[in-house]
């Protein structure tokens, strides 16, 4: 009897409880809506999910038509029933996501093919793991304990900035299910300004990640071009014309199609990178009697470490590929899965190789630690990370060239120039030539912008803090406020807060060090 | 007879003196003046030279010279000597003094009323199969440590000599100039304790024989690094036309390449355009 009276207590509090939350969160968001916020969940995507569905549906029919006719053959029932099974609606969404956007249609035998979780890791870990890695030595120099406390904590922000970023593409449907309503960041930027300023947020975004994507492609080839001038002093080629060499040998990159391509690639980038580390790390160990533990530091040197707070921090960002990964991957429930291990990998092995480095070295660590190296070991060193730099060009590449065709070449009068895909699924010809122009465009950057170092370091505070702290949190509590916990609400402004110091931090040493840069060459 | 000899004695003495005469008025007329033309030039460190023989230039010297001199110095406890380096450059208003001739030619170069004495012998050779060059042989710089203008409290302080050994320096082929910008550096062992002291000259232009007109270079002959420096300018032209070849060949072969395989059935186009209506 006791009980019964205890339950059906429990009961009533617990219903009072939830009217009262329930009201109290109506009376928040009818505030928000007020004030412009979206204050419903995103049903006008879902509807349009459904109808992407049944599009799906229905073209993968007609296509079974047109197969039958041509060549009656079995393939076509396989087909169909290949089409019925993908048709889930657990989180994955209909696999065909990339066609949404008016992206390939496929061909019949050669579908646009989806990749595996460990082919995204490979990319994850080639956006991550790139070859700012060689300057960690110097930032624990000037940081010590601080510094290697940064690399943690920047992985660790990072990955719970990807993820969020990635819920923002899903919403909840009728049914309580996931249903992945947007398909790339700048689609999540017009839904976040959707009711005052349908495609400002669109345009920002398309304008941040083209500067960035670009950016990272030039330094490539300047880095390629930097190396391969100082391994061969001796010959009379200068840097100019290593990088012409360098764009010659990264010219096949305009007949990338698809996505695994591009991994296969950054899965030869990983394994390079890896026998770096293991090269560097072996001398070091070699040395360890003499590693100086008693000098790593625990105070930190105010002028120059905010430098190199910079390239630990912003030596994480792979935001702007995610959305598209994400889309391509087979089982898009693997990827919290990936972005997790990928992120561990590139903290342990950052962490690792910046301090036995630093310990081997101590006070004498140069900027680039490849300048420490006895010059056998940097020779190997040096040819491994021109083949680093070639291998991690068609990623950044390849996202560019895919926002730019989004961006300005649709049919249907939706952009400004017409599609660059013929109705089979092949590139044409004045495609291919535009494709050519953005490798030639960055060789041109590459060869007469001086100081492009410092360059970058002034875009990649501005553009890769935005994309990569300051976008995704501010999406992430505009999108999906009425189901956020207030932790991680908290994680969000604190990481929006940190990201806005970092950028605004690295923008003004950026400026710093590029007006010095160039008062010192006109004096010269 | 006696008059008659008296007329041969006295016409012996005219003959001498008009011999003599004649011998002084060649000497004066093949005297080779030294011309200081380094105002012409538009670097304030770079002086030119020439030398004339009967009317034309017979050596002309173009370059900026710095030279770099140690001496020792008493050190503040009295006892012993440190080394200090004095560096200073060819002044612009020195005087000239030079010897041509058709193998052997010498220039030289003095300024702080003769405090400081620069010589450049240079010297010709025929090499293998036929090919005549001429190059510099010898540098020999003097210099006076008591002069206080460059040299503070010298110990031991006087006349110094540097020279080279076994020099084989700015080999050019005979009738033309040579040509270097870059910068070229010599070590002159001195003896002052052989201490070495090293003369560098840049933007250089130098021909010490057989100038065909006056006060006009020959052909110019470039130096090593001169034509590296040309090639390292040519070399990203070439590539980057190779790199514009690869580019429109491989566009002209995927367009026939697409052309040919052109056959495929349409494909019906999706239709999730709707969402931006």
């Amino acid at each position: 009897m006791a009980t019964l009276i205890r339950s059906k207590l429990s009961n009533k509090l617990s219903n009072a409880a939830t009217t009262v939350s329930n009201k109290s969160q109506a009376k928040v968001s009818g505030m928000f809506a007020r004030m412009g916020f979206q204050a419903a969940t995103d049903e006008e995507g879902l509807g349009f999910a459904a109808c992407d569905d049944l599009d799906y549906d229905h073209r993968q029919g007609m296509q079974m038509d047109i197969l039958t006719t041509d060549e009656m053959g079995g393939e076509g029932s396989g087909e169909a029933l290949d089409g019925d099974s993908h048709y889930q609606r657990d989180g994955t969404g209909p696999p065909n996501s990339a066609s949404k956007d008016g992206d390939l249609v496929n061909e019949l035998t050669e579908a646009k093919p989806k990749i595996t979780a460990w082919e995204a890791g490979w990319n994850v870990t080639n956006a991550i793991q790139g070859m700012f890695v060689l300057g960690l030595p110097y930032a624990i120099l000037h940081g010590g304990y601080l510094g290697l406390f940064l690399i943690i904590f920047a992985a660790v922000v990072c990955c719970y900035t990807g993820k969020i970023l990635i819920a923002c593409l899903y919403e909840e449907d009728e049914d309580g299910q996931l249903v992945r309503v947007r398909d790339s960041y700048v689609d999540i930027a017009n839904a976040c300004c959707a009711p005052r300023f349908p495609s400002l947020g669109g345009h920002v975004v398309n304008v941040a990640q083209i500067i960035e994507l670009v950016m990272t492609c030039i330094l490539y080839v300047v880095v390629s071009g930097n190396l391969m001038y100082n391994s061969f002093p001796n010959m009379p080629i200068s840097q100019k014309s290593w990088a012409i060499i360098a764009t010659i040998a990264l010219l096949p990159c305009a007949f990338l199609r698809s996505l695994k391509a591009v991994s296969k690639f950054s899965l030869l980038c990983t394994i390079a990178h890896f026998v770096i580390n293991v090269l560097v790390i072996a001398y070091c160990l070699s040395r360890a009697r003499d590693w100086a533990w008693d000098k790593v530091k625990f105070y930190i040197d105010v002028k120059k470490f905010p430098i190199s707070i910079g390239i630990i921090v912003f030596s994480y960002t792979s935001q702007i590929f995610l959305p598209s990964l994400e889309g391509n991957m087979q089982k898009p429930s693997e990827f919290h899965c990936m972005m997790n291990w990928t992120h561990i990998a590139a903290c342990i092995l950052k962490g690792l190789f910046a301090l036995v480095a630093y310990l081997t070295w101590a006070d004498a660590t140069k900027e680039v630690i490849t300048d420490n190296l006895p010059p056998t070991i940097r020779a190997v060193v040096n040819i491994f990370l021109v083949a680093k730099a070639l291998l991690s060009y068609p990623l950044p590449f390849f996202a560019a060239v895919e926002v730019l065709e989004k961006s300005f070449f649709q049919d249907g009068g939706r952009a400004i120039f017409p599609d660059c895909y013929r109705g089979d699924g092949r590139i044409k010809p004045w495609g291919l030539s535009l494709r050519c122009i953005l490798v030639v465009f960055t060789l041109l950057m590459a060869v007469f912008v001086p100081h492009f170092a410092l360059l970058m370091g002034l875009t990649g505070s501005l553009t890769g803090a935005g994309l990569c702290f300051l976008l995704p949190s501010l999406f992430h509590l505009r999108l999906l406020w009425r189901k956020l916990l207030w932790h991680q609400v908290f994680f969000d402004v604190a990481i929006f807060v940190i990201g806005g110091i970092c950028s605004i931090s690295g923008f003004i040493h950026s400026m710093e060090g590029l007006v010095e840069a160039f008062r010192y060459n006109i004096q010269e | 007879m006696g008059r008659l000899g008296f007329s041969t004695t006295e016409s012996a003495r005219l003959l001498l003196l008009v011999v003599f005469g004649v011998l002084a008025l060649s000497v004066v007329l093949a005297e080779q003046e030294g011309e200081n033309l380094s105002g012409l030039s538009d670097n304030p460190d770079k002086a030119i030279f020439a030398v004339r023989e009967n009317g034309t230039t017979c050596l002309m010297v173009e370059f900026a010279v710095r030279f770099l001199v140690p001496y020792d110095v008493l050190a503040l406890n009295g006892i012993d000597l440190i080394t200090e380096q004095a560096a200073f450059t060819l002044p612009r208003g020195a005087e000239i003094e030079g010897k041509c001739g058709s193998t052997e030619s010498e220039i030289q170069i003095t300024w702080k009323n003769k405090a400081y004495t620069l010589r450049i012998y240079f010297d010709t050779e025929f090499r293998d199969k036929g090919i005549e060059v001429w190059k510099i042989s010898k540098i020999q710089f003097v210099y006076d440590t008591s002069e206080t203008s460059h040299f503070t409290n010298a110990y031991n302080p006087g006349k110094h000599t540097a020279n080279t050994h076994h020099l084989l320096a700015l080999v050019t082929p005979f009738g033309r100039s040579y040509v270097c910008s870059a910068q070229q550096t010599f070590t002159l062992i001195s003896s002052d304790h052989q201490k070495g002291v090293t003369i560098s000259m840049y933007d250089t232009q130098i021909q010490p024989f057989d100038i065909a007109s006056d006060f006009i270079f020959s052909e110019p002959y470039k130096c090593i690094t001169d034509q590296r420096e040309r090639l390292e300018e040519t070399l990203p032209l070439i590539l980057g036309f190779i790199l514009a070849l690869i580019i429109v060949i491989t566009l002209t072969v995927y367009h026939f390449h697409l052309k040919l395989t052109a056959n495929q059935p349409q494909l019906p186009r999706d239709r999730s355009m709707y969402k931006n209506m």
